[in-house]
């Protein structure tokens, strides 16, 4: 699975593409810890090209929020299709991580 | 099985009873061996090949005469996976001898050279039959993973089954049903039913985050947790957050499970539940038309210690049916990798209300099947379903 990373106004954003379930989210989770520095004040994950994300995908979310936020970074999440967004809603994650409809709402959340 | 690039010995056992072979092959190996790429030993007919190869389980690969005294090549060939199975061997017959190449061939030998031997072809047809070895007992190290693999899901398929229950008390008022239908990798779902003070019943559902064995031991404790905590807790709100707070303690490894946890009074008609970030449950009424129940803004179990899960009340009609149930229901995929989706579960009891309970519970898997179709299955499909008999 392939995570590019591109860095904008003092923050890191990343984007995964197609589907993240338990076949690939070990991959997905080595991925994007590998495109996040450990100067990266704030990550944006971009979730424009995700089809679907099963709970194993949830998971890796979770691992990584919790280590950012255990490093004072911030981590925001954007550009969700509807049903990922229902399950974002559903399970409760959205009351945890920050979810914006763009890119750049995230960008200036995290840049507030 | 190691796959380094580095240079590994390859050890080789000769057999001939040509007493000059083995001079022969120490001198124009000589670099080889140096180098350490093939250690030769040595044996002089078909019995003492045998006894090499049983005593010494490093030897890669046979290089054999066909005349020997005690036991020939021929023979020595049909022994071999007697005693050393993934051992290849190459024959070294006469020049023209077809027959017995053909018998050779025919009896397992991987290759032949024949006298007087050319030793770069030689070195070729070693080397290419080492190379066959290493795929082969690659491929053996690759079956073994996905057999140790296998069995590991048959573990966590049988720790899942064993815990759900499959009998369900028959009552007056109200009737249960549950069921699940595992997917091939094995999900984390789970449904429980718990008996309380009063006539009341706790209903549950839960889906842990992942697959296979860690999802089932994590199902394992949360499904036991709920059961301590549903027979002390005040009410479902109260018992989602005593589960949570445990599964809070040690878990780095950032599992979760999400739940619905409900109580209901027969004496009143009253489902009472919490939201442990689950699908909401569905209330299929006497008409074939569908309610959700409203959610209570949960959060799923193990994310946030000291989370306050809210608890919200509903009110069953006579004929209503509660179809608790997990996202491999609505997520469920078809060749045309829709997903089933909300619509079609409550579509399906449009114009067509389920009979009783263990009818509704047919159905929603019935459904997930015929929408499905041949398309294998990411997540279990789960559902407990209750009804309030008239």
């Amino acid at each position: 699975m392939e995570i590019s990373a591109e860095r904008e106004s003092g923050a890191v954003i990343a984007k995964a593409a197609g589907r993240i379930d338990s076949s690939n989210s070990r991959e997905f989770h080595s991925g994007l810890e590998a495109v996040l520095a450990d100067d990266d004040p704030a990550v944006v994950l971009n979730f424009e090209d995700i089809s679907y994300i099963s709970s194993a995908g949830m998971r890796v979310i979770l691992m990584t929020a919790k280590s950012l936020q255990s490093k004072g970074v911030k981590l925001v999440l954007c550009s969700m299709n509807d049903s990922i967004r229902e399950v974002f809603k559903i399970s409760g994650f959205d009351k945890i991580i920050p979810i914006h409809g763009s890119q750049s709402e995230a960008l200036t959340a995290v840049s507030a | 099985m190691t796959t380094t690039e580095s240079p590994q010995k390859h050890k080789i056992l000769v057999v001939d009873d040509e007493p000059d072979l083995e001079p022969l092959m120490l001198q124009r190996m000589r670099r080889y061996i140096r180098r350490g790429v093939y250690e030769f030993v040595f044996a002089h007919d078909g019995v003492e090949a045998l006894e090499a190869l049983d005593a010494d389980e490093s030897i890669d690969m046979v290089l054999s005469d066909i005349n020997m005294p005690k036991m020939d090549g021929l023979t020595l060939l049909e022994r071999i996976p007697d005693v050393a199975p993934d051992i290849r061997a190459v024959i070294i017959s006469a020049y023209g001898d077809m027959k017995n190449i053909r018998i050779a061939m025919n009896r397992g030998a991987f290759d032949f050279v024949t006298k007087p031997v050319d030793f770069d072809d030689l070195k070729f047809t070693i080397d290419r039959t080492l190379q066959h070895i290493r795929e082969w007992k690659e491929a053996l190290s690759a079956r073994d993973k996905l057999v140790v693999l296998q069995n590991e899901l048959n573990v966590a398929s049988m720790m899942q089954q064993s815990i759900l229950p499959n009998k369900f008390a028959r009552n007056d008022s109200y009737k249960l049903f549950g069921t699940m239908q595992p997917a091939r990798n094995v999900g984390g779902d789970f449904f429980d039913v718990i008996g309380l003070s009063d006539e009341k019943v706790g209903l549950a559902i839960a889906d842990v985050s992942g697959k296979g064995v860690p999802a089932a031991l994590f199902m394992m404790s949360s499904r036991t947790l709920l059961k301590g905590a549903a027979m002390r807790a005040g009410g479902p709100g109260e018992a989602l957050s005593e589960v949570n707070d445990v599964l809070n303690e040690d878990n780095d490894a950032c599992m979760f499970v999400t739940m619905i946890y409900a109580v209901y009074d027969p004496a009143t008609g009253v489902l009472t539940y919490a939201d442990g970030g689950h699908d909401p449950p569905l209330v299929v009424h006497a008409d074939g038309s569908s309610t959700q129940m409203p959610v209570t803004d949960g959060l799923a179990l193990g994310v946030l210690p000291g989370f306050d899960y809210l608890q919200h009340s509903y009110e069953l009609l006579p004929g209503d049916t509660v179809v608790l149930y997990t996202d491999g229901v609505t997520e469920a995929i078809n060749a045309e990798e829709e997903q089933l989706g909300l619509t079609r579960l409550r579509e399906a009891f449009v114009s067509n209300p389920p009979g009783d309970a263990e009818d509704a519970g047919h159905r929603v898997i019935d459904l997930v099947n015929d929408f499905a179709g041949d398309v294998p299955q990411f997540d279990d499909t789960t559902c407990l379903v209750l009804r309030r008999e008239n």
